[in-house]
């Protein structure tokens, strides 16, 4: 599904369509907010609900004169708290094993490759699995592209915080994982 | 332990200082000891973004395959209905069954002797067809005579013994009596 497809069939882009910056901002920050939110533990098809969600607050949120400074961070804090609201969904941890047939590697992977990936990416679920949830999805977020400053906005931390557990979070997997 | 290390995430993820960057770039260039930890937190960076979408991609399939069925389920559903209309369509309404059912439906030739042979199944003889007999009236002057004792006509001694009277009816083609004469 290409970028330019996609919001000619949301709704929430024809509420917007007199907005050219909440439609650049779609498209820039569509796909990281899915992965955050999958990765957090929602389904695909709850995932595009809260993106929508968000999205159309931000409508509101510019609609109404709001704040315009860190809409990044806003967008991902307003999709945070709606996951966080999906309780059952939340819950369901990111750092369950894979059991998928490994469909994103490159078509030529050999077998041995095959098995190699698969095995690191389950030592990698159990190491994320000892992380604390803060620990998380702070690296959720930094994955994501967001900046110390906007992790923080997110989540309520200060930014020396958040990068002391950046950093504690990094040294765990490394640890484990004996990359 | 080099104190820098505390520093290398933050220097990875560009959130220090342009002083301190410029102080961790320096050092790094002499201590082989964070080269080595921050290649390591770099591959476990890298790791952790691919596995990120390692996870999207196998819930996206999931989800995919989830509606594939659904889907199909759908469009069989929907050319089913597609065919079937039609043949609806075409259907007389009801009221019309009657006419249509006139002016459609071949009205079957009249039962004769040749086109309907008749079974001769548990008949051990042959019936012979029933023969019309046309029975035409032909008048007749006297189609009845009958003898009647005089006695039973007169009070006895008003006519002679031993006569008798014979009566002639003459009958019309509807069965009713024409005429009666009385002769001796």
């Amino acid at each position: 599904m290409s970028d330019e497809s996609v919001p000619l069939a949301l709704p929430l882009l024809r509420l917007a369509a007199g907005s050219s910056e909440v439609t650049t901002l779609y498209r820039e920050l569509r796909k990281p907010l899915l992965r955050y939110l999958v990765c957090l533990g929602l389904s695909s098809d709850e995932a595009q609900d809260v993106v929508q969600d968000a999205f159309l607050s931000l409508q509101r949120h510019l609609a109404s004169d709001g704040k315009q400074e860190n809409i990044r961070g806003w967008l991902f804090r307003v999709a945070h708290n709606q996951a966080r609201n999906r309780q059952t969904s939340y819950h369901r941890r990111f750092s369950e094993p894979l059991d998928g047939d490994m469909d994103f590697l490159a078509d030529n992977a050999t077998p041995e490759q095959r098995v190699l990936e698969k095995e690191k990416f389950r030592c990698l679920a159990a190491a994320i699995r000892l992380l604390t949830e803060s620990e998380r999805e702070c690296l959720l977020l930094r994955a994501g592209g967001l900046r110390y400053r906007e992790i923080g906005e997110v989540l309520g931390m200060a930014v020396s915080t958040v990068g002391d557990t950046v950093e504690r979070a990094i040294k765990k997997l490394a640890e484990k994982c004996n990359v | 332990m080099c104190d820098f290390q505390a520093k290398l995430v933050a220097w990875l993820d560009h959130e220090l200082s342009s002083d301190e960057a410029a102080n961790v770039d320096r050092h790094i260039k002499e201590c082989r000891e964070c080269r080595d930890r921050l290649a390591t937190y770099k591959q476990v960076s890298e790791n952790f973004d691919v596995y990120c979408d390692a996870v999207v991609a196998e819930k996206t399939s999931h989800s995919v395959s989830r509606w594939v069925p659904v889907l199909a389920s759908t469009v069989v559903a929907a050319v089913v209905i597609f065919l079937a209309l039609p043949q609806r369509r075409i259907e007389p309404p009801p009221v019309l069954a009657p006419t249509l059912a006139l002016t459609s439906v071949p009205v079957p030739a009249p039962r004769t002797a040749e086109a309907a042979p008749r079974k001769t199944i548990g008949r051990r003889h042959a019936v012979p067809p029933a023969e019309e007999q046309v029975v035409k009236w032909q008048p007749t002057e006297t189609a009845v005579q009958i003898a009647i004792p005089a006695e039973a006509m007169f009070p006895p001694g008003a006519m002679p013994e031993g006569m008798n009277f014979i009566a002639e009816l003459s009958i019309a083609p509807d069965g009713s009596v024409q005429q009666v004469r009385l002769r001796q």
